[in-house]
């Protein structure tokens, strides 16, 4: 059997890993549990791209047309790992497609199973994502955009003044997420230019802690936010939304001014954070890699060798690693391909 | 893009010493505030982070914050910035030391409108604000000149020495000591020449400057408009 490098996820950070690999020479291997590709942007249906606003259906397509073109890679949709043999490389992994059973030799292991949206049912405040319609989290924003039709979901009217709350399942003690999970303030800032195009009179809030808009994610979208759409960036957090007159009331304070605030909202968007997704934990289990107290894969050599494990020969890529954006995913999925390629040419 | 956010967070009606009015009147002066040309380039969108305030001189002295004027105009407060109309804006000295905001906003510039604002609409504010000044612009606007010598009497400036007196009681003498025959004067800073002097009223009548006279002082703009009649008549010009 060949030893091949074995990505396991099929998102951006597998997909970029996957590619790199490939065009590397080595025999690749993704094993994606669903029966497409793509991951996050594409399960979850999320409009377009942090920051270009691009279309991320076709975002993906042309990483995964790129993917399918080469003969040295096969894809395993509908497939798991669920089990590994010995203890170093090369390694023997047990699939399962379907009710079919197959096995791998891998020479290497990437480990691209990423991230799972915070569920804003275990928030400390009240935000009553279960209780009220009105109250949705990013990626349900995310969907209504793709689908091009911003309604408020209890009553499908337009939504006049719509809010979003950052750090919902972030830096909080109390949750035990005391990491900025890295990319809402920028999706937050980029849904609110995108409800302000879908509506133009609507009113859109930004409640935040900080608006951490590293790098070019300044000018690229909280300027033009604010500048262009006139979406209001209020620093303060929201500590309970309660139903009112048909509306949400939303209760917190604006910090700036110094002064209590409570504003009727059509909607609130929880800007929810990210948390390690059960195939990351799993799959950290089941290769015996460590893991850092929220979840997510340690990297053994940080900072500057972003991808090794506590395992030699197993790598982890993009949010698997913790919170991440697509340039991580894609960064880190070409470190770990080079190191995954080089530790099939070391076996020979 | 609404003018105004319809729901403001706290509503704090009451300023001390000038009645409320009603949200249309607050609404219509606020929209002259931002339909103003000059708006867009000096108020982008603001960081909050105080930098204005820590160069501001005002801001060491009063309870001012020019934070505060470009975080109500940001957020399209209409109670808020009504309120700072009537109080805030006239505590700024206009140094624009806030111009060194990292956005390129002008805080100092978006006060320097809303003043405007309040005085073509004779706010209570901008009648008070401008009260002690009745003198001067009666001077600048019918003379062209700000400070003549014969203020300089020593009652009034007790702390410039004892010489004050001796040069006041022989305040034409000591004038047509200066070189300058147009300085040889006494009311005024120096000679106005009639020509000077109508092509500055036609230009407080084409500004407008004159009519804001009116809303903030009426016994003043009667003074002035009458001195300018006259003068204007001569070159045919009506009010």
């Amino acid at each position: 059997m060949q030893e091949r490098v074995v990505v396991v996820g099929g998102g951006p950070a597998g997909i970029s890993a996957a590619i790199a690999a490939a065009e590397l020479g080595a025999p690749v291997t993704v094993v994606e549990k669903n029966a497409y590709l793509g991951g996050r942007p594409i399960e979850e249906n999320y409009a377009s791209l942090t920051p270009y606003l691009e279309s991320a259906e076709e975002v993906m397509g042309r990483l995964i047309d790129r993917l399918t073109a080469f003969d040295n890679v096969d894809i395993l949709t509908s497939s798991q790992v669920i089990g590994k043999s010995g203890d170093s490389r090369p390694f023997e992994l047990d699939v399962l497609t379907g009710s079919t059973a197959t096995k791998l030799k891998a020479g290497s292991i990437i480990i691209a199973t990423g991230f799972t949206h915070f569920d804003p049912g275990r928030e400390t405040q009240l935000y009553g994502y279960y209780e009220f319609e009105d109250v949705v989290a990013l990626q349900d924003l995310e969907a209504m955009l793709k689908e091009g039709k911003v309604v408020r979901p209890s009553n499908g009217e337009t939504p006049q003044r719509v809010c979003f709350v950052q750090c919902v399942g972030s830096r909080d003690r109390q949750i035990g997420n005391e990491y900025c999970s890295k990319v809402c303030c920028g999706v937050a800032s980029k849904e609110a230019i995108e409800v302000k195009l879908a509506i133009p009179n609507a009113e859109v809030f930004i409640f935040y802690i900080d608006m951490r808009m590293y790098g070019y994610w300044e000018s690229q979208l909280y300027w033009p936010a604010q500048e262009q759409h006139h979406v209001q960036y209020v620093k303060g957090i929201i500590t309970e939304v309660l139903p009112k007159a048909g509306k949400l009331l939303v209760r917190g304070e604006d910090t700036t001014m110094g002064r209590p605030m409570e504003v009727l909202m059509d909607m609130v968007v929880l800007s929810v954070g990210m948390e390690a997704s059960p195939g990351t934990r799993k799959m950290a289990v089941l290769l015996g890699v460590e893991q850092n107290k929220y979840g997510f894969i340690e990297a053994a050599h940080s900072p500057l060798d972003t991808v090794s494990t506590s395992v030699n020969g197993v790598y982890a890529v993009g949010a698997a690693l913790g919170p991440s954006d697509l340039e991580d995913c894609a960064s880190t999925g070409g470190l770990a391909a080079a190191k995954a390629v080089r530790d099939l040419h070391a076996l020979v | 893009m609404p003018a105004a956010t319809k729901d403001p967070y706290l509503k704090r009606d009451h300023v001390a010493g000038h009645s409320d009015v009603d949200r249309a009147t607050k609404e219509r002066l606020i929209s002259q505030v931002m339909a103003d040309s000059r708006f867009g380039d000096y108020l982008y969108g603001c960081y909050e982070c105080g930098i204005c305030v820590a160069a501001c001189p005002s801001a060491r002295f009063y309870d001012f914050s020019p934070r505060r004027i470009a975080q109500a105009a940001a957020r399209r407060d209409v109670d808020l910035m009504f309120q700072q109309m009537q109080e805030d804006i006239w505590e700024c000295s206009q140094c624009f030391s806030c111009l060194r905001c990292p956005r390129g906003n002008n805080p100092g510039g978006v006060i320097t409108i809303m003043r405007e604002v309040a005085v073509k609409e004779g706010l209570h504010s901008a009648k008070d604000a401008l009260a002690g000044y009745s003198r001067i612009i009666y001077k600048i606007m019918s003379t062209g000149t700000q400070v003549s010598p014969d203020m300089l009497q020593p009652d009034a400036f007790p702390d410039w020495g004892p010489e004050v007196k001796d040069v006041s009681e022989n305040l034409d003498l000591w004038r047509r000591m200066l070189p300058p025959e147009t300085m040889h004067t006494t009311t005024t800073g120096w000679q106005v020449a009639d020509r000077t002097l109508v092509e500055l009223y036609v230009i407080w009548l084409e500004t407008g400057a004159l009519d804001m006279i009116a809303q903030v002082d009426q016994g003043i703009h009667m003074i002035l408009e009458e001195i300018m009649e006259e003068k204007l008549e001569e070159e045919g010009i009506e009010i």
